[in-house]
């Protein structure tokens, strides 16, 4: 069945530009489109849906399709691989969606100044399998390492669970290509020269177009950092007999100046019972353990074997129990992975339910941590009793500076939701669950997400408050590239700057 | 090559180990049965829950070679780590 809103002549441009098997109109290349992982409003699903899908290979026909939209007034949401969880790849105003999937190719490889340029569409991991043979590596590496797009990750401006030691997304994308809202290419970095990581030259536009969630053009190639193939890893998990324990542990372990520690991670009480209980369980039963901490090494076997020694050293002399080197290696390797996890959670009898999986993020100090572990648990516990279709999964803690990791965390709360049971009582319920859980971060001098975004209904509405003063700026770079507001309208509540008033979201 | 054997396909009774959980194999950890009305447990056989696990093995084996050449352990280190600690 193929059904579009855009008139037939806008299709024709459409395969002109593209070519018929790059305009996709079918119901499930629509439907496939329409939403992200994480728990959705299925009862509205028919509101999400785009006219059509299109699937450009150049970013000269990015350029094109832009050019349509601006004179045809169509929105266009642009998605790679579709893995964010704050509704950046959703298209809120219908319209045309814009997948970079086929954008995939490894365009040059420059083992001199070790840079690897790439379009938006290709996947770190299967990038990494073809970097192998020079010895190199792209260290971005999010919980959806095996499935989520270079294009995604300078839209949300990523996280990486290594990023203590090579930094984060914004620091391992050298530089990229732009098609602006009204179709002009352009390339931004620090600076210019595509290469180039430092420059004092003109404002830092690398910065602004990272993490603008497909509101302000179209990625449509990137030049990526190499880093030397970690000769070794070294993983090491402790466990504590409080929360207190653990979290004066994690301060001490991330404050060890350690340059090859890729991380430090916090696991809270809620995370244990729920994998004690329903995640493949690597932690051990005992009672007893109530949190756990996680950290990992990388790099040449010269740096990582005598940190890896203090490493243990400092977990064991701040009150942690070694878990031993199976649970340590084995648990490490999963978390490059989570996106597996088998997805079912229990009503409040202990009944096993599908549920699906939502983890809310902020970014949060590390003085902040027990008090608003204590007040989000507080939040979910009220919500999983009003709606009955919620179950607590857990916290973790993750270190969140690049090269420095010790001063803020990204802290993130796991939700499962029994989706298939949502109707629009459970949907506002669980958006209020949101937004409580995202004032609190403000409340306690923390932003509301630090690797998700905030485009979806419970965070976009705080964005204004978050950014203060700044969000005017926002709106008036929005206003100003993209005039007719086309690019992922609704998004970050920028449709302010055009005097649009009433919620995108209903 | 071993061909079919019965006692392959039937899985041992599942012991308890918390309210919640309950194992028939080592290390490998199943929902309560008891827990599962709404949506009830998949009968599976003894090698397919070995393939499972074995997979999950070969996956993490993989992601460790994936990102560096060799994994150090605390035990290679004369730090203890074959076994947990205490």
């Amino acid at each position: 069945m193929t059904v579009s809103a855009i008139a037939d002549s806008v299709i024709d441009e459409l395969i002109a530009i593209l070519g018929p098997e790059g305009v996709l109109t079918s119901k499930p290349a629509r439907y496939n489109r329409t939403r992200v992982p994480t728990p959705f409003p299925v009862h509205r699903w028919a509101e999400y849906v785009p006219d059509l899908a299109v699937l450009p290979r150049t970013a000269e026909q990015v350029s094109e399709v832009v050019k349509l939209a601006n004179r045809h007034r169509i929105p266009l949401t642009p998605r790679a691989g579709g893995t964010g969880l704050n509704d950046g790849a959703l298209p809120l105003k219908r319209g045309i969606v814009v997948d970079v999937k086929l954008m995939n190719q490894v365009k040059e490889v420059d083992l001199v100044d070790r840079t690897v340029t790439v379009g938006p569409g290709i996947n770190m991991l299967k990038l990494n399998e073809q970097l192998r043979k020079h010895n190199v590596m792209f260290p971005d590496d999010p919980a959806s390492y095996p499935c989520s797009l270079v294009g995604g990750r300078i839209g949300t401006s990523g996280w990486s669970l290594i990023g203590g030691r090579y930094g984060h997304t914004r620091d391992l994308v050298i530089s990229f290509q732009m098609v602006l809202p009204t179709g002009e290419i352009i390339e931004v970095g620090d600076g210019g020269g595509r290469k180039i990581r430092k420059s004092s030259t003109g404002f830092q536009l690398k910065h602004l177009f990272m993490g603008h969630q497909g509101t302000l053009g179209i990625v449509t190639e990137a030049t990526l950092e190499l880093v030397p193939r970690p000769e070794v890893e070294f993983a090491a998990f402790f466990h504590y007999p409080s929360y207190t324990a653990a979290w004066e542990s994690t301060g001490a372990l991330a404050k060890s100046g350690l340059a090859s520690l890729g991380g430090v991670v916090l696991f809270d009480e809620w995370k244990l019972r729920y994998l004690r209980r329903d995640d493949e369980a690597y932690i051990p039963r005992p009672d007893h353990v109530k949190a756990v901490v996680a950290t990992a090494l990388y790099g040449t076997r010269d740096e990582v074997e005598p940190a890896a020694r203090r490493i243990m050293r400092i977990g064991r002399e701040s009150g942690g129990t070694y878990l031993g080197d199976e649970i340590s290696a084995g648990d490490w390797a999963s978390r490059h992975d989570r996106y597996a996890t088998p997805l079912h959670g229990r009503l409040r009898t202990g009944e096993v339910v599908p549920m699906s999986w939502h983890c809310e993020d902020a970014s949060i100090n590390y003085s902040q941590l027990p008090a608003v572990m204590e007040k989000w648990h507080a939040i979910a516990d009220r919500y999983i009793q009003k709606t009955g279709i919620l179950d607590d999964w857990g916290m973790f803690a993750y270190t969140n500076g690049a090269y420095k990791p010790w001063g803020d965390y990204l802290t993130e709360i796991d939700i499962g939701i029994w989706e298939q049971q949502m109707n629009e009582d459970h949907w506002r319920d669980w958006v209020n669950c949101k937004r409580e859980i995202a004032q609190v971060a403000l409340d306690h001098g923390g932003s509301i997400t630090a690797c998700h975004g905030a485009t979806r209904e419970g965070d976009a509405e705080l964005v204004p408050i978050e950014m203060g003063g700044g969000f005017d700026v926002m709106m008036r770079i929005k206003a100003a590239l993209d005039p007719n507001n086309i690019m992922n309208p609704g998004k970050y509540e920028l449709d302010r700057a055009y005097g649009i008033t009433e919620s995108p979201f209903r | 090559m071993i061909g079919f054997r019965l006692g392959a396909q039937k899985p041992p009774d599942a012991k308890r180990v918390t309210d919640d959980v309950v194992m028939r194999f080592d290390h490998v950890y199943e929902v309560d049965p008891a827990k599962m009305t709404i949506i009830e447990q998949q009968a599976m056989p003894a090698w397919d829950t070995m393939r499972i696990v074995d997979s999950r093995w070969e996956h993490l084996d993989w992601m460790h070679d994936h990102w560096a050449d060799h994994v150090l352990t605390a035990e290679e280190l004369g730090m203890g780590g074959k076994e947990p600690d205490g």
